[in-house]
């Protein structure tokens, strides 16, 4: 073979690296091409799951006081001063309110704008009426944002389209960040060859990217600087400003925007930042306003207006110069804009969102329908159950109470940790949940997570046990509570004691109950069998296996206190159980029905041992161990509940129910200390203080069929007549009560009773009934 | 470049979508025309009331689910009336739901004191969603 000339080589060499160079060239414009495209094309902003609150329904007869409503509004966002041009504002009347709603798309379609007069007296709605003063019957109110389930970064953003964003906005970021945008390909070379001067003389001179470079540089690349990257930047530009036209690149910048930080959660986009900083949709910014947020494109955290007022107004004023120099306003529209403040909303700082316990009970029952990405991309919108009213006391309740506790005790760093549940009774919606005494702190969530004995929260499913029965047991049969032990193969002897240390005897089965006699409510679980009375447990609504051991029977079980919500919400709904739920509704983000969780009950009890065991548990807060919830609550509220405490008092516990809401209260220590505090001295008050602010509905069960009053002397647990002292009805299954007469009875009385019942049937014949 | 076309098409189709149903689908024909008549309307607010009527407007439409909805909405308002039970139970009869209509309507007996009459309704009502879980299995 002969050889190649050596300039002939060499040449060929050079050919040939040339064609490489410039295959790689291409290729790599091809590539970026290709994701410029498929991105830019393909990338549908990533939407958070936004949720809400329940939405406040006013109607006359409901019972809220003006200033809960004033605060809802508030919460909402709504100005406290009329205005003809926006909605969402309150003024106070002479008897009460006048609202301005704005409009919402609820999950059952779009409610308008409307104007409402609501009157109030004695913390109730008086009446309710419409701009032209006739009575309204339902109004409803926009529900409370109360976070969101974020895509990566915790990015937020409300998407807008282009022509919904005011004129002046689009002119003042033109004015301000890249005047020839509507001129140039993609690049200014008068800014490239600032740019390339700036990389020569040093990082000094910064600027000079076009609004379709900064996109490019938000969207596709890191932020670092360098000479390869400015040269990416600068094609995709170019490739970018190929394939779509101003428009379409200007409103995703828009959208794309980084324009301030709410703790963890990023706000991006004009949409959101327009409802962060001035409370309104963008169609509505002031060229004040706009003026404003096209300023902090620069560096939110620099001119951020909340934190560094002076400066942001500074900028804020550039901008609206340049807007005017640029001949984009009126000398009077400047200044007119400049003469204003800065007029932003009180920071409400809620990050991610102001209720992490709540939500995160959310995101699991969502987490069962719905892919996690979906959830953190599809701007979905979830209506949850929360009642923010509820969800505030519970709160302060939890975290004022635990505060006390500290000081009272001082055990040291870390304090009392407590979480607390509040349940609608009648649906299972869950109203308010609380996961530990920083209710915004997003962490270890005890309300849902943290499983600790329970004591005595589970003697009610002992004595329903033994209720379902009436020929063997009533509210009077007497129950022993002398000392007690439980023998069982491998397995130390069992002896419980009481929590006074003393044995009380023969004690009435609902006396046992009110006072926890640990003696006699073990001796009666093991009677009756500790499987049947777990049977009822899980009846009952806990789906956690109990171990099957007679010490389970007195608490020595782990539950959290949601569980411990889904027993007593049972108990509540007079043996109706349904799902505890967080969700309503959930919509696309504009509004189209996707899923809804209809109301769901069984029927785990017949109503007639639940309404024997609802009065006895009544006793317990009458007269047993949750006396001292009078100190809150009226007795003539008949508030139903049991106290719960562990060995050392590790865990306090209380739950109960009124005639609206149910509520679990658990306190201890998070490493398991000794709290020195009986469920009564410390769950309790929370509970009391909780339930105090929320104008409880006093308890009153609709009696069952199968059930009688009958007076019975509470000495004998006999039967007693309108002589006995200290006599009181109390309920029995048809049939059940005792017959034998108590020795307070007297003659007189018998004869009294037997002539009433003579006069009765005599009337009955006269009437042929 | 077909690369690129072919690229193109797949984003286009990657938008994601939803198959959550919105309302279950009709299920057996609920045995609607032995139902007895509602009881006669008493006195409501006028917040259930207007609900309840909008509720009833849909259950004639078909829209039963949001018939259940409104309702449900009129009952955390009235949580104690019985015939919003009632009428709730009717629904989910309607949907072939015979296990919640039977439940809701002994939910509604809880409530119904002494008025015979929806008590009577309520009976009936839980023997036809019984006899219709017979035969359905539902």
């Amino acid at each position: 073979m002969a050889p190649m000339p050596i300039r002939n080589r060499w040449r060929r060499i050079a050919g040939l690296a040339f064609l490489t160079a410039g295959l790689l060239a291409a290729g790599y414009t091809l590539y970026l091409d290709l994701r410029v495209r498929t991105e830019f094309e393909g990338r549908r902003f990533a939407l958070p799951a936004r949720i809400y609150a329940r939405p406040l329904e006013l109607h006359a007869a409901l019972r809220i006081p003006q200033a809960e409503v004033e605060a809802e509004l508030r919460a909402l966002g709504y100005r406290d001063r009329a205005s003809d041009s926006e909605p969402g504002w309150f003024v106070r009347r002479a008897d009460g309110l006048e609202i301005s709603l704005r409009p919402f798309v609820f999950w059952d379609g779009l409610q308008a704008a409307t104007r409402v007069s609501v009157e109030f007296e004695d913390g109730r709605v008086k009446s309710l009426r419409d701009s032209t003063g006739k009575d309204l019957p339902l109004a409803r109110v926009e529900p409370l944002p109360i976070g969101g389930i974020y895509p990566a970064n915790n990015e937020d953003r409300v998407l807008v389209r282009l022509s919904a964003v005011p004129k002046h906005l689009v002119q003042a970021l033109i004015a301000t960040e890249d005047r020839s945008f509507y001129k140039h390909r993609g690049f200014d070379p008068r800014g490239v060859a600032r740019a390339a001067l700036s990389l020569v003389s040093g990082p000094r001179a910064q600027g000079g990217s076009t609004l379709t470079q900064q996109l490019v540089k938000n969207f596709f690349l890191t932020p670092e600087r360098s000479v390869q990257r400015k040269a990416t930047e600068l094609i995709m530009a170019v490739l970018l400003e190929l394939h779509y036209d101003k428009d379409e690149i200007l409103e995703t910048y828009l959208n794309e925007v980084y324009l301030g930080q709410d703790r963890d959660r990023a706000i991006h986009g004009v949409g959101l930042a327009a409802q962060y900083y001035f409370g309104k949709p963008v169609e509505r910014l002031t060229l004040a306003e706009s003026a404003l947020l096209v300023g902090m494109l620069k560096g939110p955290t620099f001119y951020d207006p909340h934190k560094q007022p002076a400066r942001a107004l500074e900028r804020r004023n550039l901008v609206l110069r340049e807007t005017k120099d640029q001949g984009f306003a009126t000398m009077e529209q400047y200044t007119e804009a400049r003469a204003g403040g800065l007029a932003v909303n009180p920071k409400p700082s809620v990050g991610t969102s102001p209720h992490p316990a709540f939500l995160e009970l959310v995101h699991r029952q969502l987490r069962r329908e719905y892919d996690e990405a979906d959830l953190r991309s599809e701007g979905l919108r979830i209506f949850s159950t929360l009642d923010p009213r509820a969800q505030e006391a519970a709160e302060r309740a939890l975290s004022r109470r635990l505060a006390q506790f500290d000081r009272e005790k001082r055990f040291g760093d870390p304090g009392l940790e407590g979480a607390v549940v509040v349940t609608d009774v009648q649906s299972g919606e869950v109203q308010a949940l609380v996961g530990g005494r920083d209710a915004r702190y997003r962490g270890f969530n005890r309300a849902l997570d943290a499983a600790r004995p329970v004591g005595s929260l589970l003697k009610p499913a002992i004595y329903l046990t033994a209720l379902i029965d009436p020929t063997r047991y009533t509210l009077v049969t007497p129950i022993d509570d002398e000392a007690f032990v439980w023998k069982s193969r491998g397995a130390p002897d069992w002896e419980p004691k009481n929590y006074d240390r003393k044995f009380h005897g023969k004690v009435a089965l609902r006396t046992a109950l009110a006072n926890s006699y640990n003696a006699a409510a073990a001796r009666l679980g093991t009677e009756l069998g500790v499987e049947k009375v777990l049977a009822t447990v899980k009846r009952l609504g806990v789906e956690r296996e109990l171990q099957p051991y007679a010490s389970t029977l007195l608490g020595a079980a782990d539950l959290s206190p949601l569980e411990v919500a889904r027993m007593y919400q049972t108990i509540a709904a007079g043996g109706f159980r349904a799902p505890l739920k967080a969700i309503r509704e959930v919509t696309t983000q504009d509004g189209k029905p996707l899923r809804r969780f209809p109301l769901s009950v069984e029927q785990a009890f017949p109503p007639e041992p639940m309404y024997l065991l609802t009065s006895a548990m009544q006793d317990v807060v009458r007269e047993g161990t949750a006396q001292g919830l009078k100190t809150w609550l009226s007795p003539e509220l008949a508030i139903a509940g049991k106290t719960g405490t562990t060995d050392e008092q590790r865990d306090a516990w209380f739950a109960g129910f009124t005639g609206d809401r149910m509520g679990v209260v658990w306190i201890g220590y998070d490493d398991n200390r000794a709290a020195r505090l009986s469920g009564s001295a410390s769950a309790l008050p929370v509970w009391g203080d909780l339930m105090a602010s929320l104008e409880p509905e006093p308890l009153a069960l609709p009696k069952p069929e199968g059930i009688e009053q009958v007076l019975i002397d509470p000495q004998s647990g006999l039967r007693a007549d309108m002589l006995c002292a200290g006599a009181r009805e109390l309920p029995f299954m048809q049939g059940s009560a005792p017959v034998e007469r108590a020795p307070c009875a007297s003659d007189i009385g018998a004869a009294v009773e037997q002539v009433k019942e003579r006069a009765k049937s005599w009337f009955d014949r006269l009437f042929n009934r | 470049m077909r690369v690129l076309f072919l690229v193109l098409l797949i984003a286009g189709c990657s938008s994601v979508k939803y198959t959550a149903p919105v309302e279950p689908p009709p299920i057996p024909p609920a045995p609607e025309e032995s139902l007895p008549p509602p009881p006669p309307a008493h006195v409501e607010t006028a917040a259930v009331a207007g609900l309840l009527q909008s509720s009833r407007a849909d259950a004639d439409a078909g829209r039963l689910g949001s018939a259940a909805a409104t309702l449900e909405r009129a009952l955390r308002i009235e949580p104690r009336n019985a015939r919003l039970w009632h009428e709730l139970a009717r629904v989910r009869m309607k949907q072939g739901d015979f296990a919640q209509a039977e439940t809701v309507a002994a939910r509604s007996n809880t409530w119904a004191g002494s008025d015979k009459e929806l008590q009577s309704a309520n009976q009936r009502l839980i023997q036809e969603a019984r006899a219709a879980r017979g035969m359905t299995g539902r």
